[in-house]
Formats: C-alpha cells, sequence, structure tokens
C-alpha cells in the first residue's frame, strides 16, 4: 500500500459501491438508477476477492444472467432488451470469476458473429468506383456498440479484454483471428497524437485528438501485443494521465498504464463522485485495486 | 445499388467521419406546410457579458411562450471543449435561460445533455464553464447518455427505440444551440441539436445508429418525436467553415428564438446567407414546420440587419442564397 490516505480512497469507493448496490442486486450510473450491465459489471470487477465469497457478487451475477438472450447475448440493462456491445463485459465478469459455461461459449459466438459494417463488401466496392472518399483502412474488423453498426475503439478494446480472457476455454479457430484483427483494427485508428479517440483519427484531414479514457481502453485491449507497437501509446498515456482534469480519463489511463506495469503515484484522497461506474473504474486502478482482472497477455 | 442500399453506406460514411458521399442533391421544394406563420425573434446581444437574461427574456415573450407550471429541460450543445474556439453553447446563455425560465413561472427548470463523442458529459460541462455559470449545476445536471430510459415505439422505422426518461417527462424541452456550419448536414442548430438527447447507453459514442437511420432523417424523426419545444439559438459567436468541432468563431451578434424550430432555424441559415430550401432537412421539415420565408414572421431585428455571411465548406458552396 502506497500510504494511509491512499487506502482510505479505495476503501471509501468500495464502501460507496456497496451501499448503492439495487435491490435487484445490480448497479444503475448513478446511485438509486435502475440497473444496467455496464456499470454491475465494473462493480463486481471491482468488488471481487480470489479469496471469499460475496453474496452481493453472488446476487449481481445473478441478474446478468437474468439479462441473457437466445442468441448468446445480453441485454443492455433492466429497462434495455436489445443486445449490445455489454455483452463483452458479461464475458469477463464470466471469466474473472469462474462461472463461464455453455452459455458464455454460446456468447462468444455471438461476439465473434458481430463486426463493424465499414468492413463489408458494399463499402469497398463503393470506395473503389469513388463513391466513396475513404480515409480510414477499413480491412480490419473491429465491434461495433450495436450489431449492424461501424466499429469504434471502446467497444472493440472491451471485446478484446473478454476474448482474452476466456480464450484458454475456447476452442474457437476464429477466436485467435478475431482477436488479431480487432488489435489491428486499434493500431490502424490511431491519432495523430499517438492516442486514440472513439475511432475517428481526422474528418476531412483535419486531425481529431485523442481523448484519455479511450487511449486507456484502447491499450488495455491491446495487452500483449509487440511493446514497439504500445510503446509510444503509453508515453502518450502517461502525459495524458498527468494532465487530464477528467476523472473518467484518469480512473481508465490508471488501470490500463498499471497493466503496462507504470508505477503510479497514488491517488489524491478524494471522495468518490456520485457516479458508479466511474467510482468503480477508480476503485479498479488504485494501486491495492483490481487492475490486474482487465489484464491479460493471453493469445490462443 | 439502389439508393435505399446505398443508405446503409452512407450511415457509415457519415458515422466514421472518414468518407464524402457524391450523390446529386434532390432538387428544392417545399411542402405546404401547417396551417399559420410562426414568430421567429432575433434578437442582438454583441457579448456574452451582455445582459442576457433580458435579451432572452425579450425573445420569448416576442414569441408568446408561456412555461408557467411547466417542467422545461434546457438541452445545450456541448460537443467537444477547445479552449481556442466556440464548439458549444456558450456558459453564460444557458445560465441566462435558466434564470428566465425560473423567472417566468416554471415548475422545474433541469439542464441536461449526451455528448455524442465523450463519455465524460461532466467533465465536458466543467470545461465548458457550465458549472461555475449555473450555480448548483454540479449537482444537478444529468447525463442523458446514462440516464434511466423508456421504450418508445415506431421511432424512424424503428419497431422499439429508447429515450431518456428526462426528457419523456420534460413537458418543454428548450434546444439552446449554436450557430453553426456542419461538414455532413451544411449546418447544425436547434433541430439537430435533438441528436444529444439519444442515450449513448444504447446507442453508444458516437450514436451510430442515427447515421445509419440516416442524419437528415434522424434529425426529422427527433423532431417528430418531441414537438414540444422552443429554440434558442446562440449565434452570439457562431461558427463557419469547418464546423461543428474545427471551424472558425464567427461574431454574429445575435440570439435566435422560437418555438417552431423548422423556422428558427431557416431563419438561422438566412442570416448565415445558406439557402434553408436547399439543405435536405429543412427542406423536408416543412412538413412540420414553417421554412419558406413568407410563413415566418421576424421579430425585434430583420435578417437584413443582422446578416452575416459564412464560409461553407466547398461541398456546401451551392447552399449559399445567392447561388443559383
Amino acid at each position: 500500500m502506497d500510504s494511509p490516505m491512499a487506502e482510505v480512497y479505495l476503501q471509501r469507493r468500495i464502501a460507496a459501491l456497496r451501499d448503492w448496490q439495487n435491490p435487484d442486486g445490480g448497479w444503475g450510473y448513478f446511485p438509486g438508477k435502475k440497473s444496467w450491465l455496464e456499470p454491475t459489471a465494473y462493480a463486481i470487477l471491482a468488488l471481487h476477492s480470489q479469496s471469499e465469497a460475496d453474496p452481493a457478487l453472488e446476487r449481481a451475477s445473478r441478474l446478468i444472467h437474468s439479462w441473457r438472450l437466445d442468441d448468446g447475448s445480453y441485454r443492455a440493462g433492466a429497462e434495455v432488451d436489445d443486445a449490445t456491445w455489454a455483452t463483452a463485459l458479461a464475458v469477463t465478469v464470466a471469466a474473472v470469476r469462474g462461472t463461464a459455461d455453455s452459455y458464455t461459449h454460446a456468447s462468444v459466438d455471438w461476439l465473434l458473429r458481430v463486426h463493424g459494417m465499414e468492413g463489408n463488401f458494399w463499402l469497398r466496392a463503393a470506395s473503389l468506383i469513388h463513391l466513396f472518399h475513404i480515409h480510414a483502412d477499413v480491412s480490419h474488423q473491429g465491434w461495433p456498440w450495436r450489431p449492424g453498426n461501424s466499429a469504434w475503439i471502446e467497444p472493440t478494446a472491451h471485446t478484446l479484454i473478454a476474448l482474452k480472457k476466456i480464450a484458454p476455454l475456447e476452442k474457437n479457430g476464429e477466436l485467435g483471428r478475431r482477436i488479431r484483427d480487432g488489435e489491428e483494427m486499434i493500431l490502424t485508428r490511431r491519432c495523430s497524437d499517438g492516442g486514440w479517440n472513439y475511432g475517428a483519427a481526422s474528418v476531412y484531414n483535419f486531425d481529431l485528438p485523442s481523448y484519455g479514457d479511450t487511449t486507456g481502453l484502447a491499450l488495455l485491449g491491446l495487452l500483449g501485443v509487440n511493446s514497439g507497437d504500445v510503446a509510444g501509446p503509453i508515453q502518450v498515456a502517461r502525459r495524458l494521465h498527468q494532465n487530464t482534469r477528467s476523472p473518467l480519463s484518469k480512473a481508465w489511463l490508471a488501470v490500463a498504464l498499471r497493466n503496462y506495469g507504470e508505477n503510479l503515484p497514488p491517488p489524491d484522497n478524494t471522495a468518490p463522485l456520485n457516479d458508479i461506474a466511474l467510482t468503480a473504474i477508480e476503485a479498479l486502478g488504485h494501486p491495492e485495486g483490481n487492475f490486474r482482472l482487465l489484464g491479460t497477455g493471453a493469445r490462443s | 445499388m439502389t439508393r435505399r442500399e446505398l443508405l446503409p453506406l452512407a450511415g457509415i460514411a457519415a458515422a466514421a467521419g472518414y468518407a464524402s458521399l457524391k450523390l446529386k442533391p434532390a432538387p428544392p421544394k417545399l411542402a405546404a406546410g401547417p396551417a399559420g406563420n410562426s414568430a421567429v425573434a432575433i434578437v442582438r446581444a454583441h457579448s456574452y457579458s451582455t445582459e442576457l437574461a433580458q435579451r432572452i427574456l425579450e425573445g420569448v415573450r416576442q414569441c408568446g411562450l408561456n412555461v408557467s407550471g411547466r417542467r422545461i429541460l434546457l438541452k445545450p450543445n456541448l460537443v467537444e471543449f477547445d479552449p481556442s474556439t466556440v464548439i458549444n453553447t456558450n456558459a453564460a446563455v444557458l445560465a441566462a435561460a435558466w434564470e428566465v425560465f425560473h423567472q417566468l413561472g416554471a415548475a422545474q427548470v433541469r439542464i441536461a445533455e449526451g455528448p455524442g463523442h465523450r463519455r465524460d458529459s461532466f467533465g465536458m460541462a466543467d470545461d465548458a464553464g457550465y458549472f461555475e455559470a449555473v450555480h448548483g449545476l454540479n449537482q444537478s445536471f444529468i447525463d442523458l447518455n446514462r440516464d434511466d430510459v423508456s421504450l418508445v415505439r415506431n421511432f424512424a422505422g424503428e419497431p422499439k427505440f429508447y429515450f431518456p426518461r428526462t426528457v419523456l417527462d420534460a413537458d418543454l424541452i428548450v434546444s439552446l444551440a449554436k450557430m453553426k456550419t456542419h461538414h455532413w448536414a451544411g449546418v447544425t442548430l436547434s433541430m439537430k441539436n435533438l441528436f444529444g438527447i439519444v442515450p449513448g447507453s444504447v446507442y453508444g459514442w458516437p450514436k451510430n445508429k442515427l447515421h445509419y437511420i440516416g442524419i437528415e432523417e434522424s434529425i426529422l424523426a427527433l423532431n417528430r418525436q418531441f414537438p414540444n419545444t422552443f429554440a434558442i439559438v446562440d449565434g452570439i459567436v457562431g461558427m463557419e467553415g469547418n464546423g461543428p468541432i474545427q471551424g472558425t468563431p464567427k461574431p454574429t451578434g445575435v440570439l435566435v428564438m422560437g418555438s417552431d424550430l423548422a423556422a428558427v432555424d431557416a431563419t438561422c441559415c438566412r442570416i448565415m446567407g445558406v439557402d434553408p430550401v436547399k439543405v435536405e432537412y429543412l427542406r423536408r421539415a416543412s412538413e412540420f414546420g414553417h421554412v419558406a420565408a413568407a410563413r415566418v414572421e421576424q421579430r425585434c431585428e430583420t435578417i437584413a440587419s443582422v446578416h452575416t455571411e459564412y464560409s461553407l465548406l466547398p461541398q456546401f458552396e451551392q447552399l449559399r442564397l445567392t447561388a443559383s
């Protein structure tokens, strides 16, 4: 532990997460709000303990299980029955908690069937006949927020994390190919300043800046790639972590940089904000937090 | 390939921000529109230090808006933050609108936004100066991207679509837009500002589903879905050129207001030197709003007195009022 103050930082966040759990076992984006898969998954990861069973997490896991859909995907939350990118988070949680089952395999199959639409035949053909002028490499397949849409950095990073974590339990040859292709997709969408934003490096030849949160997530998705490919982005992430005013950016960058072995200064002992996903990510990124649960260098 | 088959590709292109579509524009033609005319107030405000609340109050009264006892949602345009330019609705305009709607007896005034690219809505609102300008907003600002949602049937051809509860519960949505050019839609004003009410938690960052539906189609569908609206367009310093993010500040010195968002946007276009009839979403908005100059009753200032020619990207030069 870095210091007693830093320890309090983590304890306050853990306590807040426990206080904010909904009666249905999940967490909303904000205290008192309906449960969603995303904050529920982050809270489970932040509270996860290898050594002891936790009834709160059992209830949370049961809620996530109740959001399973027939095709292997998961609902985004209590009020939304659409399948979304958050399916990747359910797979990550199952891998971390050791609860992967046949349905998890179906979820992996679902993730492997989903890809961004920008790399499809028609767009490439349209580009070829100059109907479109394309400024980006669309030859690599990432993952969209929702099936049938384009691929973006954040859902691709989360899916890469999930697939790498579940890979030791899967015998699907397509898994390794999609992981490598997804990593390539992230690498080709890098902004000119060296980091990543949501997934568009430029518009009409004007460069767009990178964001801290998506740079952190992209680096997490790239864990395990050749170190030469990420050396530059890690430097950018260090700079962003030092300079950003955004708590969310700082939190994701901390999780990512710690997984790359960076020794960051301990966080100031600030109180958690009323933002459950942020609080969970901040807890994950603490030196004594569960940041390693999102780390993996595994390749199938 | 048919035009219908092309639509998803256009969606991909627009969404990814790395492609341009080369299609001929449809011939300009307006629908007859609803009965009567629409009032639009153009109020001069030369700087953000002017007494903006009085200016907004004047415009609201000129448009005959009654907000007494109603739940008001102020929806600014919060896209990115770059201190060197003017991407977002200015904090002073937001603060003035907040004050005015309270003063006019609204039962509730809330400020909410769901930025299209950035996850950290609170950080963006802070960077844009909103929390400093509106006392207590850091405790009450609503991130529409992560609000609880409810299902709506048959939106833009989609059998089901989700919207934030905060938006569905509001009696009146005030679109506090910025006067800007836009590299895909030509202009972005009060109607397109409603993109920010679509929840990222369901549709992502960016809200890619809207691009697949089609930008114009989405603008129209959102405005049909939420007809109880009022617009206040911040044109004190607008943005020209490669908007909505990388354009150049354009001092214009106006606030444009009205209950008919199509009429407000059409008026803004004319102030900017853009022919609204040639802007596809506005041409089609004439089905439910007034775009034709003859159907818009200008209050306070005239268009001619505040006309400020905006520079346009080359592909939008055809939209100019003076172009044949």
